[in-house]
């Protein structure tokens, strides 16, 4: 063996702390979502519906706005649990379309294009890739979901006082889970959907058919078999189910939130709800695991 | 564990019913090597081995005594260059790569030094402000090896980082390889340029099939290959007077001199013997010499020899 020089010096400076590292790929996936009008229009459209809200709850603690206006206050006025769970539904259907547009182009070029031993290639495991990925998601929709909901319950505890704020905890913590369930179920299969199609738009599209056909399969189902097992294969009534069971309202016609309507007598064991979620998850964990690898293996 | 070897200890890769390497022992020291075989012989496998991108189904692999299911240990010493043109669209060349030292843990400055320096190595100083998606295919090549060797890794692997340079830049890039093989780091390129190798590698190991069919310095495994005679061109005034002393000797199997009558070619079995007797008489008859050298002592002759094929592997 030759006689080397020795004079390689590997680098022994300061290191940033490697739980932060992921953010750097969230940081360059939005520079590339800033770029798109649609998708920036979109996402501050997102927030008319929250600034509404809030209007409505000033309005509420400040009646004399509307004797201004020459309008009669209605005789019930209340904002509780349902106004929120409301808010929750119709928000998060917003944060289902945004992910629908953004989460497929996360992972699919990258796949298709065998870029993945770009980033594997570094001090960086194939858990801080998803990771990074889904902090992108995770941002955008916590800003459309739970932060404007936390602002609007901060809101209304202001003009309402401590004594309703400490008797309805219950909203902010149903809004915060709930939101983050969303989020979480969402990333997963839009992260998963398009590891395995590699495709963005097929992605995408899979993603508007897990969520409508399969809902009007389960549908067909309950239909056909005179049964309401068939919600199973119904996210948004799964989500709704656990999102009532949260915000603790008790079960009426048509109880639950927007878009995401638990239909009376057509319950399902809240545990069944949950299992079928985490089932959900581990499945999109499990494509995930076959799919993010440094290297494809082709058989 | 052998902390200054990338060591492969019996390593076997199927892919399904499909073999990528089997049954390979190796333990490469630090310098410049060279992995050469036809398509599919278990380059890339064997790359993507030592980097961790696939794990073996049979057998360990250690780099610098590090197990490559490790990678924030492992990537701190290793730097790859992979043979796939992949790049984040958006990215220009500086980004690129600014981006990239930042998962290394850098801060922002280091990372943007370490950037500027890398692509000033590689000669994309000009372009760094480009998107990489406009760059033509010698520069994507290079900033793919600028990419690989940014954070200053120990271990190189550059799968066929040749591949689309200009001859100048090849030239360059082969003496950085050199550069970097004698500061002691470990130099792992393929190539299918057999004469390249041949300048660039202080060892080689040739594959065929998954298997490793020869490894170390060319000249050791030249002389391994028994049944190809070694071929030798004299140069001298008298060829014909040398070839008559030559045919005595048992060990040397043809003799041919060539059509200017200048010079002999000779084929035998054992190099050393010959020398040896060369110099006696040289010694003795006063036989006068111009050169004397080994006419297949090199990549594509040994790679011929043993795996079959001419040059042009990949």
């Amino acid at each position: 063996m030759a006689v080397y020089k020795k004079t390689y010096r590997p680098y022994d400076g300061h290191l940033t702390p490697s739980w932060s590292r992921f953010l750097v790929v969230a940081r360059y996936a939005y520079e590339d979502l800033r770029r798109s009008r649609f998708l920036s229009f979109f996402f501050f459209a997102s927030f008319l519906y929250p600034l509404g809200c809030a209007f409505t709850i000033y309005l509420r603690y400040n009646l004399g706005v509307l004797d201004a206006f020459g309008l009669a206050p209605p005789k019930s006025f209340a904002i509780e649990a349902p106004f929120y769970l409301t808010f929750l539904g119709f928000q998060s259907m917003l944060a289902f379309f945004l992910n629908a547009f953004i989460g497929p182009g996360l992972v699919a070029p990258d796949l298709a294009n065998n870029a993945l031993p770009l980033y594997l290639s570094r001090p960086f495991s194939r858990a801080e890739y998803v990771l990074g990925k889904m902090s992108v998601l995770a941002i955008l929709l916590s800003l459309m979901t739970w932060v404007p909901g936390l602002a609007l319950f901060a809101l209304q505890g202001y003009l309402a006082g401590f004594q309703w704020t400490m008797s309805n905890l219950r909203i902010p913590t149903a809004l915060f889970a709930g939101s983050w369930i969303w989020i979480l179920i969402l990333s997963l299969l839009s992260l998963a959907m398009s590891a395995w199609v590699k495709w963005k738009p097929v992605a995408g599209a899979l993603l508007f058919g897990i969520f409508f056909v399969a809902s009007g399969f389960g549908a067909a189902i309950n239909g056909v078999l005179k049964t309401k097992w068939g919600h199973l294969m119904n996210v948004s009534h799964l989500i709704g189910s656990v999102w009532v069971s949260l915000f603790e309202e008790p079960l009426k016609r048509g109880a639950g939130a927007v878009f995401f309507r638990v239909a009376f007598g057509e319950e399902i064991p809240i545990w069944c709800c949950w299992a079928s979620l985490i089932c959900l998850c581990l499945f999109c964990l499990y494509l995930l695991d076959r799919k993010i690898r440094g290297v494809e293996v082709i058989r | 564990m052998n902390e200054a070897a990338i060591v492969f200890d019996n390593v076997s890769r199927f892919y399904g019913d499909v073999l990528g390497v089997n049954g390979v022992n190796l333990s490469i020291p630090p310098g410049v090597t060279s992995l050469v075989g036809p398509n599919g012989s278990g380059k890339t496998t064997l790359m993507n081995l030592m980097t961790g991108l696939i794990r073996p189904t049979r057998g360990t692999v250690s780099v610098r005594g590090i197990p490559p299911d490790r990678p924030h240990e492992l990537f701190r010493v290793v730097g790859y260059c992979t043979q796939f043109d992949s790049f984040p669209k958006s990215f220009t060349g500086y980004e690129f790569l600014f981006s990239y030292l930042l998962l290394h843990g850098m801060r922002a400055t280091e990372a943007d030094r370490r950037a500027l320096e890398a692509l000033a190595q590689v000669g994309l100083l000009e372009a760094a402000n480009r998107k990489v998606a406009a760059y033509s295919k010698g520069m994507r090549q290079r900033i793919k090896l600028a990419h690989a060797i940014a954070h200053d890794p120990r271990v190189l692997v550059l799968d066929e980082p040749l591949n689309g340079l200009d001859p100048m830049a090849r030239a360059e890039t082969i003496a950085l390889f050199q550069q970097w093989g004698e500061q002691g780091r470990h130099v792992i390129v393929s190539s299918h340029i057999l004469h390249e190798v041949d300048r660039i590698s202080d060892q080689v190991i040739l594959l065929s099939h998954g298997y490793v069919v020869a490894e170390g310095q060319i000249q050791g495994v030249r002389s391994e290959v028994s049944d190809h005679p070694i071929q030798i061109l004299v140069r001298c005034l008298r060829p014909a007077a040398l070839a008559s002393r030559l045919f005595e000797q048992d060990h040397v199997v043809e003799a041919r001199i060539t059509d200017d009558r200048r010079g002999l070619a000779v084929r035998t079995r054992d190099a050393d013997r010959f020398y040896l007797l060369l110099n006696r008489l040289v010694v003795e008859s006063g036989l006068q010499l111009e050169s004397v050298a080994p006419v297949d002592e090199d990549v594509s002759s040994v790679y011929q020899y043993l795996i079959g094929t001419q040059g042009g592997a990949s």
